[in-house]
């Protein structure tokens, strides 16, 4: 029965054959035959090995596939003998740009904001939202790219335009020289994103936190017009994110920390991203494990670095090393995780690395399985398109490739890939590689030769016996085809070269030569060669190698003084310090403090504790509170500020948490436990802050403290207004104090309207909500709501009295309170006004005469503040600082007098009571989080450093222990350029000694 | 008569402003009579201490440095005997590579007379552009900073530097040495540290050269019928009249740099900044070269440097053997100067003694800056540039300067700063 049926389906696909709208000029050549490829070593799929197995094709599909034996070839069909062969699918990337137009990067000098697109079409607003863009109908095959992704075993591509926030449709392709309309498989197969907003020229949104917003509101806005039946536009751009919406989503990122980011925006919408990753997904694996997002890995392994030159290796950074070591393991961890992913060739400076790279992972512990997996199985399934390609079945497309061996022998080669049943000779396995030894007879004389080199440029050596020396020579080899061409030098004298001449042909599959020679003097005579035998010793020695290698350990996070395990939380007790609580206790001598699950369990004198518990001596030591930063631009990733817009409450900071910088560390070697991470200054009202722990080595959301109450940067003054911009800046609304104001009526305005209809619109019953317009979710007037629910509060920017007292007003009169105003340098001018509003002072020590506003900032400012009863603290605005606050708070001590354990208090309880963290942090009093720092003299001595920093109840910095990581980062170092060096003596391509200095922000820094 | 009030009008404005913005003091008037500092903590500069020392001045000269327990003092040689028992007392402290006077506000560009443009401008003076009336000026004073080296920036040579004492009418007044020396940015031979490579390298370190090649024989000559005013400023350099600074932080400029200077045989040098100067203490002893230390309240450069090494920096430069002092150029330099003496408080938590911090911001900073003869520690015979501090001058936290004298003249440490707290003080006393 089965094979009736089989029957029947073969005749259909005779009478189907090859029939197309194509104009054919001349004759129709239409050929009709099977194609049959036996006694190879076939991978049905990336699992299912057969041996001696037969693949028979036609009509640019797989008929039949089995053994050899098994498989019955019709009469129309050719045959090709695949012995010692080795058949696998062609492989799929997944991320490609194949055949999409060239991007123009508009590149004209951009003097001024332009804060509307260049688009003018029916699409949406900002010009790097361009999901109405179909790759398949700017598809055009391009045979220079499609023959470099043949060459490394691929055959099938995803494609799109690479340009943009959110991207538009991708197409699946396959990879020959036909026409488009047979090479485009499927013209919609999945949307595709990223955060670079890539050609667009629109100032929104100048950094990652804004393209996150822009991504999320315009969900907000596909969904407002989807659940709205009066949606007024026609707009192209959101119609196609909801036509596409059930197709496989495809996030392209930057590292590691992106694919995080890019998940929590698919988890609000109900969304799983496939993410297109950067190759340090090892870096981060437990947390992207959670994601349960599927991956799509590039292999671009970075070169070793120039480091021959100890000066130069200087520059490059530990985590550089350190990251060229592990990128290979990248596979084989992923896999260890039972992460799915797939292998792109994208991100490759050439794509010849492909397979050189691919087998380095595997010689790098992944498996061969799980690589074919990632090639074939897993690119094919990630977009449902396993019916069509990524394995070698009945009715699939005849897309595979032949190699002359296992294809993760670092010798295989790949002969031919077939493309939809077309054949793509790569290299002709016809060709003879005449690598081996010889004995040459020439008219009787025999020599010795022997042919290394590659199998393109093969090299000889002949061995020239005379009497009892043995001579070396050189001898050329040209091979073409069939025909073979030797010389080499015969002359006894150096003084007069003689060459012997040899051409003919290569018989019985290379082992035997013959043709005629001519001598040196002229004459023509007959010459063959036998080949010998060879001996196969060297290849498995290499073999053995690859099993040994283990992973050489990973740091979290990845760079200088990571850690290699995480700090854990232990029951300590510190014994015997002066304490300073910040609590009516004030400071209490010789006095021990208990640490018990990240709390302060027990403060007292001479505590006795039980076995095992770790004890701290603090004899002549001081233990307090540990330092919190209210205003800090450390570990922020690509923009501190989004400046393109008056008001962009919608971005927050706690989006783009950077868990890799090391400032973090430097600043726990300053006694720093916690920070606000504010938005920038250069708009009135700037993006919402993230409020960390300094828990160095963890992700950035562990990182973050689980408050209910969140915070939001404003700013007044020369910063929002562009003042110190240049001249090409003065378009942006406002430029003037007076307009500031302004941006805020308007804002809150704005935003008090908003719940109005969206109070108006609950009120309503289902009826009457159908016929009515359903108000649009707006992320920035979200968020301006959140302020006058007293769920987000104020961290305002500012230094003249003139603006400071005027957003109170504005606070008073649209019914919110600043929370704290941050900088505010004349704050000693109206103290008492802000003491009325409630409003806290956070500001700098001693800065001034930097900008024209500071001219009247005096160093008495904290002192008179404190004073005049405002909650007074001292920030840093810079990392540099941020690391002695304690030095910073001490100069309260000189400059107005304010005592020492109220000066202490302007950098740890009094900014907790501004992040409304005082509850369980800020003072060392039972119950609260053991936060603290244990230092080596009295706190605010300019002479004091830092003994141990503890962030809820683990030790993450220790003074000794940091000696410890420097000499081994020094040594890991090391180490690993000598590994370098070596692989340089070898021959391998290196990259010039560099590192990207990280940036440090500042309030005003504008751009990534 | 319209005129007249209008002309009246504007003097009477200009009177009130002049009185609401005239709060840079006045300059002190010549020491008057003999001066005796008594029972003071007096730390000298040159890493001695007295525990309960007397120190006299007279005629801007200090005439006395002893320990109380062993001199006798006969009052009647004073005309004015301070008693500052359990205060401390140290030489002005002085803040080299700065840019004090020649700039007023970082952001108005107005302010700015430190940068000039061009990149060889060895001829452009400093000095005639500082500002005896600047602001900043006042509030560096009353933390203990008393001179200062004043800096031009910029280009590839940025200009002539002068030292200047900080209580004076005018540049001329204030002049204490007039073009010290020249300074020299070497240049960058990646981006700013570890970043792409600098293609220009080669060519701008060819230009330095082209102008030492040329300069080096034109100086030999006199007379010259066509005065090249370039050279002539630099004449100084090879005579051993002037100092050359080389301002360069990484290993392999710093490495050029010394062979630049063997070639043309400069004999007076001075690296500044010269952050990676630790690692190369060696060549440096051997080419007796000074060096004034970048900023030690710094982030290390490299990621993997010991994340204390700004600050530990200067114990390092020390136990090597090589002079050096402490500066603060750098970000909001001007006004960051009345750090200094904190830096070298911080010095102090990693690894120098109290003493040999105090020497890298006065004694050896006045020996790099050849002005050692006649200032930067209390010994005889030397400028009554001094202060007295309640406390440790060198901890923000005791630092409180009671006194302040510059070549005996006792000056006024109101500021504008002091003025405003002042003012705000008595508003909310009105309350």
């Amino acid at each position: 029965m089965k094979k009736i049926f089989l029957l029947i389906l073969v005749c259909i696909q005779v009478f189907v054959f090859a029939q197309e709208t194509f104009v054919v000029n001349g004759t129709h050549n239409n050929i009709n035959n099977y194609y049959a490829f036996t006694n190879a070593t076939i991978y049905q799929d990336y699992q299912t090995i057969i041996e001696n197995g037969t693949l028979l094709i036609y009509d640019r599909k797989v008929v039949e596939i089995g053994e050899s034996k098994k498989v019955k070839l019709p009469k129309n069909t050719v045959v090709y003998d695949l012995k010692g062969k080795f058949i696998y699918p062609s492989f799929i990337d997944l991320s490609s740009n194949y055949g999409m137009p060239e991007i123009k990067n508009d590149n004209k000098p951009n003097y001024g904001p332009q804060m509307e697109t260049n688009n003018q079409g029916a699409f949406n607003w900002n010009q790097a939202i361009k999901p109405e863009v179909e790759a398949g109908k700017l598809f055009t095959p391009v045979q220079k790219q499609a023959e470099e992704y043949r060459k490394i075993g691929f055959g099938t591509v995803l494609t799109h335009q690479q340009d943009g926030i959110i991207r538009g449709v991708s197409a699946l392709v396959t990879l020959g020289d036909e026409k488009a309309q047979l090479m485009l498989i499927n013209e919609k197969v999945a949307g595709h994103l990223s955060f670079d907003k890539g050609s667009s020229t629109q100032d929104y949104p100048g950094s990652l936190m804004g393209a996150i917003a822009l991504i999320r509101q315009t969900y907000y806005d596909v969904d407002w017009m989807y659940n709205n039946n009066h949606f007024k536009e026609n707009n192209l751009s959101l119609k196609a994110i909801l036509d596409n919406w059930e197709l496989p989503q495809i996030f392209e990122v930057k590292d590691k920390l992106d694919i995080l980011r890019a998940d929590k925006i698919g988890d609000e919408f109900n969304t799983q991203y496939i993410f297109v990753g950067n190759g340090d997904e090892y870096q981060r694996l437990k947390e992207i494990k959670a994601t349960e997002g599927k991956i799509i890995v590039p292999i671009n392994f970075p070169e070793p670095f120039d480091v021959e030159d100890p000066y130069e290796a200087l520059k490059v950074a530990y985590s550089s090393v350190k990251h060229w070591e592990l990128a290979p393991y990248n596979l084989k961890l992923l896999a260890d995780s039972a992460i799915d992913f797939t292998i792109t060739s994208d991100g490759l400076k050439d794509k010849k690395d492909f397979l050189p790279n691919l087998r380095q992972a595997v010689k790098y512990g992944l498996t061969e399985k799980n690589a074919l997996k990632a090639l074939t199985y897993n690119p094919a399934q990630f977009i449902g398109e396993y019916a069509n390609v990524g394995s070698l079945e009945k009715n699939k497309l005849a897309n595979f490739i032949i190699a002359s061996e296992n294809i993760f022998n670092e010798k295989a080669i790949i002969h031919e890939n077939w493309v939809k049943g077309k054949q793509h000779i790569i290299k002709d396995y016809n060709n003879f590689d005449v690598r081996g030894r010889y004995d040459v007879n020439v008219n009787g004389k025999l020599y010795e030769l022997k042919v290394n080199g590659s199998e393109d440029k093969p090299q000889g050596t002949i061995y020239i016996v005379n009497g009892k020396d043995t001579i070396k020579e050189k001898a050329t080899i040209t091979v073409k085809g069939s025909l073979i061409n030797l010389s080499f030098n015969v002359a006894d004298s150096v003084a007069e070269p003689a060459y012997l001449r040899l051409s003919g042909a290569i018989n019985y599959n290379n082992v035997i030569w013959d043709g005629n020679a001519q001598l040196p003097n002229g004459d023509w005579v007959k010459w063959s060669a036998i080949r010998k035998k060879d001996d196969k010793k060297d290849d498995k020695k290499k073999v053995d190698n690859n099993d040994s290698l283990a992973v050489p350990n990973i740091k979290y996070p990845l760079m200088a003084y990571g850690q290699d395990s995480l700090p854990v939380a232990k029951t300590m007790l510190i014994k015997n310090a002066t304490v300073w609580t910040n609590e009516a206790e004030g400071i209490l001598k010789n006095t021990d403090v208990l640490i018990k699950d990240g709390k302060i369990a027990v403060i007292g004198k001479d505590l006795v504790v039980e076995e095992g518990v770790e004890v701290i001596d603090g004899t002549n030591k001081h233990l307090t509170a540990g330092i919190i930063d209210e205003h800090s631009h450390i570990a922020i990733s690509r923009g501190v500020n989004e400046c393109t817009q008056a008001v962009t409450a919608e971005v927050s900071i706690a989006d783009v948490v950077n868990s890799d910088d090391i400032n973090i560390y430097r600043q726990l070697a300053g006694g720093v436990v916690a920070a606000q991470l504010l938005h920038g200054s250069c708009n009135p009202i700037g993006g919402q802050s993230a409020l960390i722990k300094l828990k160095w080595g963890h992700s950035p959301e562990e990182m973050k403290i689980d408050t209910k109450d969140g915070f939001i940067k404003f700013a007044l003054g020369e910063n929002v207004k562009q003042s110190n911009w240049g001249p090409f800046n003065t378009v942006r609304f406002p430029q003037t104090r007076m307009g500031v104001e302004q941006v805020y009526y308007d804002a809150f305005t704005r935003a008090k309207e908003y719940q109005a209809k969206w109070d108006a619109f609950a009120k309503l019953n289902p009826k009457e909500k159908d016929k009515a317009e359903a108000p649009r979710i707006d992320l920035e007037l979200e968020t301006l709501n959140e302020i006058l629910n007293k769920e987000r509060f104020i961290s305002c920017h500012s230094y003249v009295q003139s603006e400071i007292n005027m957003l109170m007003h504005v606070g008073d009169s649209m019914g919110f309170t600043v929370n704290t105003f941050t900088h505010i340098l004349e704050g000693y001018k109206l103290a008492d006004k802000m003491k009325n509003h409630g409003a806290a002072g956070s500001t700098f020590s001693d800065w001034w005469a930097y900008k024209y506003e500071v001219n009247d900032a005096i160093p008495y400012n904290g002192a008179i503040m404190h004073h005049e009863g405002v909650l007074t603290a001292f920030n840093s605005d810079d990392a540099e600082m941020g690391r002695r606050l304690n030095q910073e708070a001490a100069k309260a001590i000189k400059y107005g007098e304010v005592s020492e354990e109220e000066a202490l208090k302007f950098v740890t309880l009094n900014p907790a009571k501004m992040l409304h963290l005082d509850d369980r942090m800020g003072s060392i009093k039972i119950g609260k989080d053991a936060c603290i720092v244990l230092w080596n003299d009295h706190p605010l001595s300019v002479y004091a450093t830092v003994s141990k920093t503890i962030i809820d109840g683990a030790i993450y910095f220790d003074n000794e222990w940091d000696k410890v990581l420097a000499q081994k980062n020094k040594e890991e170092k090391a180490a690993i350029i000598n590994k370098m060096i070596a692989e340089k003596k070898e021959g391998k391509k290196t990259q010039p000694a560099k590192s990207k200095k990280p940036t440090l922000y500042h309030c005003d820094t504008v751009g990534e | 008569m319209k005129t007249k009030i209008i002309i009246l009008l504007t003097i009477y404005f200009q009177l009130f402003a002049f009185n609401l913005l005239a709060q840079v003091p006045s300059p002190a008037p010549q020491q008057k009579g003999a001066v005796l500092l008594q029972n003071g903590i007096a730390h000298l500069g040159n890493g001695e201490v007295i525990e309960n020392a007397v120190i006299g001045f007279e005629n801007g000269k200090i005439t006395l440095v002893a320990d109380a327990r062993v001199v006798k003092i006969d009052p009647s040689s004073y005309d004015t005997i301070i008693n500052i028992e359990g205060k401390h007392v140290y030489p002005g402290i002085i803040a080299p590579n700065s840019t004090l006077g020649l700039t007023e506000i970082d952001a108005v560009r107005a302010t700015q007379d430190n940068d000039e443009t061009g990149i060889l401008n060895p001829h452009v003076r400093s000095i005639i552009a500082y500002n005896t009336e600047s602001n900043i000026t006042t509030t560096v004073r009353f933390n203990g900073v008393l001179m200062g080296q004043i800096t031009p920036r910029g280009g590839l040579i940025s200009g002539s530097s002068s030292i200047v004492q900080f209580d004076a009418w005018n540049w001329e007044d204030a002049i204490y040495k007039e073009d010290d020396g020249i300074h020299i940015n070497w240049p960058n031979m990646y981006q700013r540290w570890g970043g792409k490579e600098n293609k220009e390298y080669d060519n701008t370190k060819k230009e330095l050269h082209d102008f030492f090649e040329n300069a080096k024989p034109y100086c030999k000559v006199n007379n010259h019928n066509e005065i090249n005013i370039r050279f002539e400023s630099v004449r100084g350099l090879f005579n051993g009249t002037k100092r050359i600074y080389i301002h360069t932080d990484y290993i392999k400029e710093i490495t050029e740099a010394i062979t630049f200077v063997k070639k043309y045989e400069l004999k007076n040098v001075t690296l500044v900044g010269a952050y990676d100067a630790w690692m190369v203490t060696e060549l440096l002893k051997e080419n007796n070269i000074s060096v004034i230390l970048k900023r030690v309240h710094s982030l290390p450069e490299r990621q993997e440097e010991d994340v204390y090494l700004p600050y530990k920096m200067p114990k390092i430069l020390f136990d090597a053997g090589i002079l050096f002092c402490l500066e603060n150029a750098g970000d909001m330099e001007a006004m960051n100067t009345r750090n200094l003496p904190f830096y070298a408080g911080t010095a102090v938590a990693y690894g120098l003694t109290k003493e040999q911090a105090l020497q890298t911001i006065t004694l050896n900073t006045a020996k790099i800056l050849s002005i050692d003869k006649t200032c930067g520690s209390l010994e005889i015979g030397k400028d009554a540039t001094l202060f007295v501090s309640t406390g440790d001058a060198l901890d923000m936290k005791t630092n409180n300067v009671e006194l302040a004298f510059i070549q005996g003249r006792k000056i006024d440490l109101s500021s504008r700063q002091k003025n405003l707290y002042e003012k705000y003080s008595k508003k909310y006393k009105q309350q």
